[in-house]
């Protein structure tokens, strides 16, 4: 009986032994194979603040057009002009929208990964025609009216300046990236850009087209925030 | 002359300008936080001669064939009160103030408009899609572009007389008042404004415009030459998203007073009274539309040409000719690439018979066009356009018109 109790005894040391072994030694596996990630955080600071466009001059109208919603034009993008490859393997298909509501485009700036789906759903009364000469993407979903929606896969990385062909001033933005580092602005100008391995990158600031401030951060090895103001003009 | 046109470009190319930056603009140039918003547009087509007129409009241009710089603005005064206006030069011969007027809204909260001044015309869809970039053909629709022999300051004092003019709407010429050779009149003129008092309200499917003006839809006056007011409706329905059918009317006095006094006219009425009807439709890449204009003229016939010396009669007309001139228009636009399209044009414009000294014959001749085009966006607002148009006409001499087109347009 005693005998039983000291080869059970030691069959649980053993194990414990190879489960501590083993456990270690995929935990220093696991930490050579993932190195520390960082975030960018910080604000940009928009100096001028560009001004929704109006409606052209309706010379030829008879009256007044209906009243419609301004776009707020505060969003900036911030994104790593680099990323480092692992970045590039992620196939996963996002799926987002642009809502037309009231004449207006929203949001009015989207920032996506290549591949994703952007659906264009019409919630005015009248018809809005969705289209973009873009180099990047280019494409026309003709007429459609309220209720109805259209979809457009943004397969090319760059910059979509997206229109409406009925309503001239309605106007947004979608940039197409080909790496998930990249954030917009809240409506403070606040952005945070998380699990960037360390290293050392260019991160650059856009607004508006051609508005962009480009800067260097380094993610240290240990990984942990790295605060990164922008300012454009 | 010559140094305000040259003064308009200069300053039409300085807002493209503070507009570009570094590339064409493509918004509207914004001043005083959005109370004044000044748009322009350039448009240059280039074309073979007509050398029979097809495409002339009443400012004695080629359609096909011509420079025009716009520049429109709008400044609101008030929460209620917008001023606006359009300066406009055609091959760079002299500006015009093609429009300006006011636009009240009483009340704020509804959907109720008030235009006083120059105004765009009540009568028909087309004017509201005149503008180069809502016309997807170079060439304009026969009802609101080609002359007829007729004209508000000069009578034909015989039917043979008005038959002799035929076909001759860019330079027609008659004994009674003005016997000046002139160009006619459009049944409906999309290029001149007329001036008065406009009021539309407007609701989700319902639009109802009505207006009072001085001339006529196919003579647009900014003062009255005869002392008669038009009066012109229109109303336009959308059901469905999509659909628009409108309907309009309008009648006034068309013969000036001086046309009236030299044919011995006292009493009556000589006006232009005009119906139209049109429906668009558009879904997915596809817009189609459809346009009907009749228009009547009255017009007082002294009978005899030999009464008339040096363009008065000396007696009274000896009966009034009611003129009638109808209008049929189909086109489409299909756009099968992004920033591609193709579009046509098919038209008919006839007129009903009088009875001269060979018989009875239509007071003008009938014409047919149709105009096959496309159009391709190098930018958003730049767009190269080419078409091809062919016009018959029921004359003798200048029957036909073949021609080659192309447009390069740009509007900010």
């Amino acid at each position: 009986m005693r005998s039983t109790l000291r080869v059970a005894a030691l069959v649980v040391l053993v194990s414990a032994a190879l489960v501590l072994a083993v456990g270690g030694a995929s935990s220093r596996s696991s930490a050579a194979q993932l190195p520390a990630t960082g975030s960018i955080r910080g604000r940009v600071d928009i100096r001028r603040v560009i001004a929704p466009p109006e409606r052209r001059p309706g010379i030829t109208e008879l009256g007044n057009p209906a009243p419609r919603d301004v776009p707020d034009l505060r969003a900036a993008v911030v994104y790593l002009e680099t990323a480092p490859a692992r970045a590039f393997e992620d196939r996963r298909t996002p799926r987002v929208r642009i809502d037309q509501r009231n004449e207006t485009f929203y949001p009015h700036v989207l920032a996506v990964t290549t591949g994703t789906l952007v659906d264009f759903p019409n919630n005015d009364s009248t018809y809005h025609n969705v289209f973009s000469l873009s180099k990047a993407k280019r494409f026309d979903l003709g007429r459609y009216a309220k209720g109805k929606s259209q979809t457009v896969r943004f397969e090319t990385p760059g910059i979509v300046r997206v229109f409406c062909d009925i309503h001239s001033h309605m106007s947004a933005w979608v940039l197409v990236f080909s790496h998930p580092f990249f954030a917009t602005t809240d409506t403070d100008g606040r952005y945070r850009i998380d699990n960037v391995p360390a290293g050392t990158y260019a991160v650059s600031a856009w607004y508006e087209g051609s508005n962009r401030d480009t800067r260097s951060v380094t993610i240290p090895p240990q990984g942990g925030p790295v605060d990164l103001d922008f300012v454009v003009q | 002359m010559q140094v305000r046109v040259v003064a308009f470009v200069l300053a039409w190319c300085g807002l493209a300008a503070t507009a570009a930056a570094q590339t064409l603009p493509s918004e509207p140039v914004t001043f005083g936080e959005g109370r004044v918003v000044i748009g322009g547009d350039a448009a240059v087509s280039i074309a073979p001669r007509d050398n029979a007129y097809f495409n002339y409009s009443n400012y004695d241009h080629n359609l096909l064939r011509e420079l025009r710089l716009g520049m429109t603005a709008q400044v609101r005064a008030t929460e209620r009160v917008s001023l606006l206006g359009e300066l406009r030069t055609e091959n760079a011969d002299r500006i015009s103030p093609y429009a300006l007027y006011a636009r009240i809204r009483p009340f704020p909260q509804r959907r109720l408009d008030v235009q006083i001044g120059r105004i765009p015309p009540t009568f028909g869809r087309f004017p509201r899609q005149a503008y180069s970039r809502d016309n997807p053909l170079i060439g304009y629709p026969l009802a609101y572009q080609y002359l007829t022999s007729l004209r508000a300051d000069a009578l034909p004092a015989t039917a043979d007389e008005l038959l002799r003019m035929r076909g001759r709407g860019w330079l027609s010429s008659f004994i009674v008042g003005d016997r000046t050779p002139e160009h006619g009149v459009p049944l409906v003129n999309s290029l001149s404004w007329d001036a008065g008092v406009q009021v539309t309200a407007s609701w989700d499917v319902l639009t109802l415009t009505g207006s009072v003006t001085n001339g006529t839809a196919s003579n647009p006056r900014v003062s009255d030459d005869n002392g008669g007011k038009q009066i012109a409706t229109r109303v336009a329905l959308r059901p469905i998203a999509g659909l628009v059918i409108g309907s309009s009317f309008a009648h006034g006095e068309f013969v000036s007073r001086h046309a009236q006094s030299a044919a011995g006219a006292r009493d009556g009425s000589f006006g232009q009274r005009a119906d139209g009807l049109d429906v668009e439709y558009s879904r997915s890449h596809w817009v189609a539309r459809a346009d009907a204009v009749l228009s009547r003229w009255r017009l007082p016939m002294v009978g005899d040409a030999a009464s008339v010396v040096d363009g008065v009669a000396s007696h009274a007309p000896l009966y009034v000719a009611s003129l009638r001139a109808v209008a049929l228009s189909v086109e489409g636009r299909y756009t099968f690439l992004p920033g591609a399209y193709a579009a046509a044009r098919v038209e008919h414009l006839g007129f009903n018979k009088i009875t001269g000294s060979n018989g009875p014959l239509e007071w003008d001749a009938p014409v047919k066009r149709v105009e096959i085009g496309g159009g391709y966006y190098l930018q958003r607002n730049v767009i190269a356009r080419v078409s091809w148009q062919y016009n018959e006409r029921d004359t003798a001499r200048f029957n036909r018109g073949r021609f080659v087109a192309g447009q390069l347009l740009f509007w900010f």
